[in-house]
C-alpha cells in the first residue's frame, strides 16, 4: 500500500509551552504521538521520553526480532503489535523511574497513541485521551477509547455525551503514562484498505473541533500536511485552548494494476506531446 | 433499588428496576418496559428520578398516564403509587434507595481542573467501582452473551452467515474484506460495519447500503433482525443467543 504523511504540532492561543510531541518515521510507517503533562517543563519532558522510547524500541525491531516482550499480549497479535505494546509499556517504565528518581518531576506523565503499519496491517496502542480516528467510506470512526473519567461516564451511562462535553472533569484521566509503575495499555490490530485515512491527535483538536468538521476536512483536502495544517488553524480559530498536534496518513493502492499502467502509458504518451503534466 | 412492577389483572407481568437511566415504557418492543397493548402508544411514558425524586412523564401519548388514577403530565411518584397505562398497572415500589449519581456532589465541590491529572490508582478504583455498581450490571445485562451474525439471505459471498468478531467488518470483494463478494463488477468495498461503543453502525463504502429497504444517508445503528441491501446481496443483521 501506498502511504503519504504528514503532521504539525502547535502551542495554542493559550499556552506557553507545547507538551505535545510527535514523530513519523516514514521508512517504517511508525506515527506516534504524545501529550505530556505536568509543571514546568516537565510535560514537555515526558512526551518526548514517551516518543523516544517508543521510536527506538520499534527501530530496532528488525535488528533484534527476539527482544522480550512485555506486559499482557494476546497470542493471536503480530510481532509487530506485540513489539508495539512493548514499546509503550517500556515507555511508561523510563517516565516513572525518572519521576522517582528526580523530585521536580513528580507527577509528570503523558498520553501516546501510536499506530504501526505494515501493508494493509494496522497495529494500533494507546493510553490517555488522544485519540486515533480512521475515516472510511466518509465515515470518521474512533479507534482508541478515552482513558479519561468522563469517557468511562458515557460508556458506563452514567453522562450523556453533551453532559461529558460541558464537565469540568474533561482533563481528568484514569490512566497514563508514568503514573504507576505498571499499566495496562490498549492494543489492536485491523485491516487496512486502499483510501483510508488514519488520524492521530491531542485533545487540543478534539475539544474544539467536531467529528463531522475533522472528517470533511479530511475529505476535502487530500495533502496530509495541509489538512493537518487546515485543523490546527481551525483549532486555533475556536480559541486554541490547549497544545494541538495532528497527524495524518493516507493510504491508497500500489499503482500496480493493469489499469494504472494503461494510464501510465497514456500520461506517457500525452507527455511527449508536449501537453501532459501536471 | 426502587422498582416499577407491570401488573395485568392483578398479575406481575414483569419488573424492573429504575436506575440512573430512565425506564422508558410503550408497546414498542425497544421500551425497557414493554407493554403490548393497543391502547398504549409506541412510546408512552418514562420514568427517572431527578433531584432524587422519581418522576414519571407521558410522552404526549394519545390515551393518557394515570397516577392514582389522576391524569398527569409530569408527577413526582411515591412509594405504593399506581401508575394506569390503558389496561395495564404499574406498582410503584420506591422503598429502595434512589441511586445518586455519585459524581454529583463531586462536581460542585471539586475545583476546576485545567491542567490534566491522573487519579492515583486507589482513588481511580473506587470511582471505577462506585461506577460499576451504578452502571454496568443494568448496562449490559441484557446484552452479554449476545453475537452479531450476518446471515446471508441471498448472493454470492464466500460463506452463508458471519460472526462480526472484528471492531472494523467490510463488506466487499476485496482479499482483505470480512464478507467476500462474489462475481463480477462487484466493488472492492462495498460497504462497513463497525462497532462503537453503543453498538454496531453500517456504513457506506464505494456503495451505499439499504436498511429494510431505505438507503442510509449516514452510519446507521443496526436492530437486531435488520435486512441489509448491498450490491446484490442481502444480509440478515442478528444477535445470536
Amino acid at each position: 500500500m501506498r502511504i503519504a504523511s504528514g503532521g504539525v504540532t502547535d502551542v495554542g492561543r493559550v499556552r506557553s509551552n507545547n507538551e505535545d510531541c510527535f514523530k513519523i518515521v516514514e521508512p517504517l510507517h511508525l506515527f506516534v504521538l504524545s501529550d505530556g503533562m505536568g509543571g514546568e517543563a516537565h510535560g514537555e519532558i515526558a512526551s518526548a521520553m514517551a516518543v523516544e522510547t517508543v521510536v527506538k524500541h520499534c527501530l530496532d525491531f528488525e535488528a533484534n526480532p527476539a527482544a522480550k516482550v512485555v506486559g499482557a499480549v494476546e497470542p493471536k497479535w503480530s510481532a509487530r503489535t506485540k513489539r508495539l505494546s512493548t514499546a509503550v509499556h517500556l515507555a511508561n517504565r523510563n517516565i516513572f523511574k525518572s519521576a522517582e528518581a528526580n523530585d521536580e518531576q513528580r507527577g509528570m506523565g503523558a498520553t501516546l497513541t501510536a499506530v504501526w503499519i505494515d501493508d494493509a496491517r494496522l497495529s494500533v496502542a494507546h493510553v490517555g485521551d488522544s485519540r486515533a480516528y480512521l475515516l472510511r467510506g466518509g465515515g470518521l470512526l474512533q479507534l482508541t477509547r478515552d482513558h479519561s473519567l468522563v469517557a468511562e461516564q458515557v460508556r458506563r451511562g452514567i453522562l450523556t455525551a453533551a453532559e461529558a462535553e460541558e464537565s469540568d472533569m474533561q482533563s481528568v484521566l484514569l490512566r497514563a503514562l508514568g503514573a504507576q509503575a505498571e499499566i495496562e495499555v490498549d492494543a489492536e490490530e485491523h485491516t487496512l484498505f486502499p483510501r483510508d485515512v488514519l488520524l492521530l491527535c491531542s485533545d487540543g483538536l478534539t475539544r474544539v473541533v467536531t467529528e463531522p468538521e475533522i472528517a470533511g476536512t479530511l475529505q476535502a483536502e487530500t495533502d496530509p500536511m495541509r489538512a493537518a495544517e487546515k485543523l490546527v488553524a481551525l483549532a486555533n480559530e475556536r480559541g486554541g485552548p490547549d497544545n494541538i498536534t495532528v497527524v495524518i496518513v493516507r493510504l491508497d493502492k500500489d499503482s500496480k494494476g493493469w489499469f494504472s499502467w494503461l494510464r501510465g502509458a497514456t500520461r506517457k504518451n500525452s507527455g511527449s506531446n508536449g501537453t501532459g503534466g501536471n | 433499588m426502587p422498582k416499577l412492577s407491570l401488573m395485568f389483572e392483578n398479575k406481575i407481568v414483569k419488573e424492573v428496576s429504575v436506575g440512573t437511566r430512565p425506564v422508558t415504557i410503550g408497546r414498542s418492543p425497544d421500551n425497557d418496559l414493554p407493554v403490548d397493548n393497543l391502547a398504549v402508544s409506541n412510546h408512552h411514558a418514562k420514568v427517572y428520578f431527578e433531584a432524587g425524586r422519581m418522576v414519571v412523564e407521558d410522552l404526549d401519548s394519545l390515551n393518557g398516564t394515570f397516577v392514582n388514577d389522576l391524569r398527569v403530565e409530569r408527577a413526582t411518584l411515591h412509594d405504593g403509587d399506581n401508575i394506569h397505562i390503558g389496561k395495564h398497572k404499574i406498582k410503584v415500589d420506591a422503598s429502595g434507595d434512589a441511586p445518586v449519581p455519585w459524581d454529583s456532589g463531586r462536581k460542585a465541590a471539586a475545583p476546576r481542573i485545567d491542567e490534566t491529572m491522573v487519579l492515583d490508582t486507589k482513588e481511580r478504583r473506587q470511582m471505577l467501582q462506585q461506577a460499576a455498581a451504578m452502571g454496568e450490571s443494568m448496562q449490559f445485562a441484557g446484552t452479554r452473551l449476545k453475537v452479531p451474525t450476518l446471515v446471508v439471505l441471498s448472493g454470492k459471498t464466500d460463506q452463508k452467515e458471519y460472526v462480526l468478531a472484528n471492531k472494523l467488518t467490510v463488506i466487499g470483494k476485496s482479499a482483505m474484506a470480512t464478507v467476500r463478494l462474489q462475481g463480477w463488477f462487484k466493488p472492492q468495498m462495498a460497504a462497513q460495519i463497525n462497532q462503537r461503543d453503543d453498538g454496531y453502525y453500517l456504513g457506506s463504502g464505494d456503495k451505499v447500503p439499504s436498511i429494510n429497504g431505505k438507503p442510509i444517508t449516514g452510519p446507521v445503528r443496526l436492530s437486531d433482525g435488520d435486512l441489509v441491501e448491498i450490491s446484490g446481496v442481502r444480509l440478515n443483521f442478528v444477535f445470536r443467543e
